[in-house]
């Protein structure tokens, strides 16, 4: 029982970790048509800024989340004003804003994780942070991951919550529906655009924030997750919020259990063979309205 | 005196000047690789291989250059990065050779790139000394201008399977990484277990990257094995150290591959990595030369060098300098120098057989208390062996 018990929670934690780098592409791609190709570039900068502050500034990593978010924040308020504010502007429709936001941010992939070989080199880093056992029912975790899935799934929580039960997040649903019809009844997009930009990159930052506690770091960290985002997006559902969340769960839990009856060498088989299945029976995906 | 007299003779001493002129100011001996400066070789090639490259040709340098066949010609090195791409690692290596015409080549990071771009080198007869690239396939070439520095998978394991026996170890559970390197450790290790009576009581691989090994160090905690054996890269070494002290997995011998002797390994788990065993060759006590090496190294970098490749890597630069100055850069020449010739390196002598090196024999090293200490063979051990290993702290 208690074996069952850890292999799902393993699988539970790994998919909470993917759950919140999701929500942050989900926020660009599934509601703005942003293709973010370069979001795990920001999970990574979030995770170095991180490991910065731990070692040289003796900062606790979960009190520097909050800063790490906000900065991520600004930077994507930069981001967005350099980079992508033109293309949202000048393009005809969202298909074109998909394809040109695509090309932008995969020469902006190359330019983040480049600047980081530059500042920091290659070499893998990492600090040891809670990393004593805790024993939960006769499953044992280290301390760390427990608080990465605490975090993960209350930044997931909050911001559902945000986006169903406020009048902001009555405005960003509306803006996505309709752009124009959102500035008919005096929504502010050109506020709107922005920040909820920046708040996808928050997002990457946090996860990046919370893989640095857990995991070696490097600047070729990021791509990795943004595959597997942009897999748990497509599987639940684009724009979904609460589709994210849950793909990601299902997604680690399927490979925490994959793993156990087959070899972990089929991980990937395992990930998209449901993605396929999920596609084949639901092709807009698990959450889709 | 007249112009057409004084023009022959401006004439003369331009000839004069232009051929005379290299034997006053020798054009630099240009040595190219591709190596990894980003993507996800570049942890391992970032530490154990490029700043080697750099530090040597810097040294060399200030000495006058590099001595060949008695003259002095300063080095100029063309680096280029690999991507963590196979297909660039060939392509670069295709223009280095081919089109650049470089005097002399030194190896990218990794047994499946040098695996990748061998051929080439036999092509253009470039001889290579590879400090990063292991296992039987590629000696199995019988390419007489690759040279393994790096002892071979059969001889660390036999190492690691002898040392067993002598603690009187039954059985041992593997895990390997799903590439080139993990599968050729794998076919030394089963054979090696194999001829001692130590009995696999499991073995499973993962793929390179892999975020989450519980499920599978849960298994084999079950199975409770003597010795436990990751054949790793560097990521997952990691990984696999931290879920393995989680759940509490501590067998008597607990094995992690490449990355174990990084100095991050020990800078990162601290007390925890106390009597963790892996893949390793010297220390700064090894030998005279060997301290030398690792404090020009961390006054040039600020970091340590890794115990295991880095001194490969340097000792290869030793071979080809020493070889060069007796051979001079006519490379058919050069590449016999090597094959047969015995040098001295940081890491003892070495001599080559069929392009492996049969000098340096294969060890086992463990963690003690902030060093990484070789522990077997006896004659070759630095300290000696923490067995069983202590619990995790």
């Amino acid at each position: 029982m208690g074996f069952w018990l850890e292999l799902a929670a393993t699988g539970l934690i790994t998919g909470g970790i993917y759950a919140v780098v999701a929500i942050g592409l989900n926020l660009q791609y599934g509601l703005m048509r942003i293709m973010n190709i370069s979001h795990g570039e920001f999970l990574m900068l979030g995770a170095y800024f991180t490991w910065l502050a731990h070692t040289v500034l003796k900062v606790n990593p979960l009190v520097f989340v909050p800063v790490v978010a906000f900065v991520l924040f600004v930077l994507g308020l930069v981001v967005y004003r350099l980079c992508f504010r033109r293309i949202a502007r000048t393009s005809p429709s969202v298909d074109v804003i998909e394809a040109r936001s695509l090309l932008v941010s995969f020469g902006l992939m190359f330019l983040v994780q480049n600047a980081a070989y530059l500042a920091w080199g290659a070499d893998l880093r990492g600090y040891s942070f809670l990393d004593q056992t805790v024993e939960v029912g006769s499953a044992r975790f280290t301390a760390n991951r427990l608080v990465v899935f605490a975090f993960a799934l209350g930044a997931s929580l909050v911001l559902i919550g945000i986006l169903r039960y406020t009048l902001i997040g009555k405005a960003v649903r509306a803006m996505m529906q309709s752009p124009t019809g959102a500035q008919l009844v005096g929504i502010d997009t050109a506020v709107l655009h922005p920040t909820v930009f920046g708040a996808g990159l928050a997002l990457a930052g946090v996860a990046g924030a919370l893989l640095s506690m857990v995991y070696e770091i490097s600047p070729a960290m990021g791509e990795p997750y943004t595959v597997t985002a942009l897999i748990v997006i497509t599987l639940g559902g684009l724009g979904s919020t609460v589709g994210a969340l849950l793909g990601g769960l299902l997604l680690g839990v399927v490979e925490a259990f994959g793993m156990h009856f087959t070899s972990p060498s089929l991980k990937m088989l395992l990930s998209y063979g449901v993605f396929i299945a999920v596609l084949l029976a639901r092709p807009k995906g698990l959450f889709a309205r | 005196m007249k112009l057409t007299a004084l023009l022959t003779r401006i004439a003369a001493a331009a000839v004069a000047a232009a051929v005379l002129a290299p034997a006053f100011a020798q054009a630099p001996v240009k040595i190219g690789y591709a190596i990894a400066r980003t993507g996800p070789w570049a942890a391992g090639a970032q530490v154990t291989q490029e700043p080697n490259y750099i530090m040597w040709a810097e040294q060399v340098n200030a000495r006058g250059g590099l001595n060949v066949k008695g003259v002095k010609r300063k080095i100029e090195l063309i680096g280029l990065d690999d991507r963590s791409d196979t297909e660039t690692v060939v392509r670069s290596y295709e223009k280095l050779m081919g089109s650049d015409k470089v005097d002399l080549i030194l190896p990218p990071w990794s047994t499946g790139a040098n695996f990748a771009m061998m051929p080439l080198a036999q092509k253009y007869g470039y001889p290579m000394l590879s400090p990063t690239a292991t296992g039987r396939k590629l000696l199995g070439m019988k390419n007489p201008y690759f040279f393994a520095l790096l002892q071979q998978p059969d001889l660390m394991m036999d190492a690691l399977a002898e040392y067993l026996v002598a603690r009187s170890a039954k059985t041992a559970a593997v895990v390997y990484v799903d590439e080139l390197f993990g599968l050729e450790q794998l076919d030394g290790l089963e054979r090696a277990l194999k001829a001692k009576g130590i009995q696999i009581v499991e073995k499973k691989s993962y793929p390179l990257g892999v975020k989450d090994l519980q499920p599978v160090l849960n298994d084999i905690k079950a199975k409770n094995p003597d010795a436990f054996i990751a054949l790793s890269y560097p990521p997952d070494t990691f990984l696999i150290t931290a879920q393995s002290k989680a759940i509490g997995f501590n067998p008597k011998l607990f094995y992690t591959a490449v990355g174990t002797a990084f100095p991050v390994y020990r800078d990162k788990f601290g007390p925890t990595a106390e009597g963790v065993m892996g893949l390793g060759t010297w220390n700064p006590r090894t030998s005279p030369a060997a301290k030398a090496y690792f404090d020009a190294h961390v006054a040039r970098w600020k970091k340590e060098p890794d115990r295991w490749a880095s001194a490969h890597a340097w000792a290869g630069l030793q071979i080809l300098e020493q070889a060069v100055a007796k051979a001079g850069l006519d490379r058919k020449v050069l590449r016999d120098t090597i094959a047969n010739g015995e040098f001295d390196t940081i890491i003892g002598k070495i001599r080559f057989k069929n392009g492996e090196n049969v000098s340096t024999p294969g060890v086992v090293s463990q963690w003690q208390g902030g060093e990484f200490e070789v522990v077997w063979p006896p004659d070759r051990s630095t300290s000696a062996a923490l067995y069983p290993k202590q619990p995790w702290k």
